[in-house]
């Protein structure tokens, strides 16, 4: 068992439960986004491609429109989730966000949660999507 | 008077970065140029470069709140900038204060892009004129 000293137990990420919610649809929302970019993305290849391999396009346009939709629909359940709950429980989400291997998502749910953003200090520019 | 389109330069003010890219990335696909600050500073600086044909604005940024901002944009004279305002738990108070400086409309956050979208889209085409200077908004 591992006991936290008081000072760790202080700077422990303990967001309540309707935050996390919140932030886990935003960050879903984010990633259906980022679908929707892809889904118009293959649409303007459409036009390049030989009608012999167009099929496979077309599969995977659907794929992805599929995805987003899933993606919008996992969002809003979470952000209903999030508006009807209280944030008087708190939810381990320092130990969770440890799962997060993606360092950029780590660090902005992190900040979204109340800790500290590495990256937060880049403050402004023109479309640079990715 | 002369009507915002979707090739319009959109200036998003969010300190959140998931919000602050899924809109742009919103924007983007559907034609629109958007622009980005995530202070109020660095949004004025960029208003007083390009003046964008409007505006999503987050309330409460680092530095200052999004109220101050508008109230420089009036302050400084010029047309005025159609605004969206957002923000988590807004206040009535500030929704009315940010009408009385010209916001056109207010999101809760959190939102869904396609709600935003739209809204903007409505936004953009509507013709009313925000309230002047000196009117009192009082919501009902």
């Amino acid at each position: 068992m591992v006991v936290a000293t008081d000072d760790e137990a202080q700077s422990a990420l303990t967001p309540g439960v309707s935050t996390t919610f919140e932030v886990l649809a935003g960050e879903i929302e984010l990633a259906g986004a980022r679908c929707i970019f892809l889904d118009s993305l293959i649409g303007e290849l459409m036009d390049l491609v030989p009608d012999d391999q167009r099929g496979r396009f077309v599969e995977g346009l659907h794929a992805v429109d599929l995805l987003a939709q899933h993606l919008t629909g996992l969002s809003a359940f979470a952000r209903r989730i999030g508006a009807n709950a209280s944030d008087d429980v708190s939810t381990a989400a320092e130990e969770a966000l440890r799962d997060i291997t993606l360092g950029d998502l780590a660090d902005r749910m992190t900040g979204a949660l109340g800790g500290q953003d590495r990256f937060a200090e880049v403050t402004a520019g023109d479309v640079d999507l990715f | 008077m002369q009507f915002a389109t979707r090739s319009s330069n959109i200036l998003i003010v969010d300190s959140d970065r998931a919000s602050l890219e899924m809109l742009q990335i919103r924007l983007t696909v559907v034609g629109y140029h958007p622009s980005i600050a995530r202070t109020g500073a660095t949004a004025m600086e960029m208003i007083r470069h390009a003046r964008p044909a409007a505006m999503i604005l987050e309330l409460n940024l680092p530095d200052m709140c999004g109220l101050e901002v508008l109230e420089a944009i009036r302050a400084g004279g010029g047309a005025p900038i159609r605004t969206m305002v957002i923000g988590k738990r807004i206040a009535p108070e500030a929704i009315r204060r940010a009408i009385e400086l010209g916001a056109r409309d207010c999101v809760a956050k959190p939102f869904s892009g396609a709600e935003v979208l739209d809204r903007l889209s409505r936004m953009l085409t509507r013709t009313a004129p925000p309230p002047a200077a000196s009117s009192r908004v009082v919501l009902v």
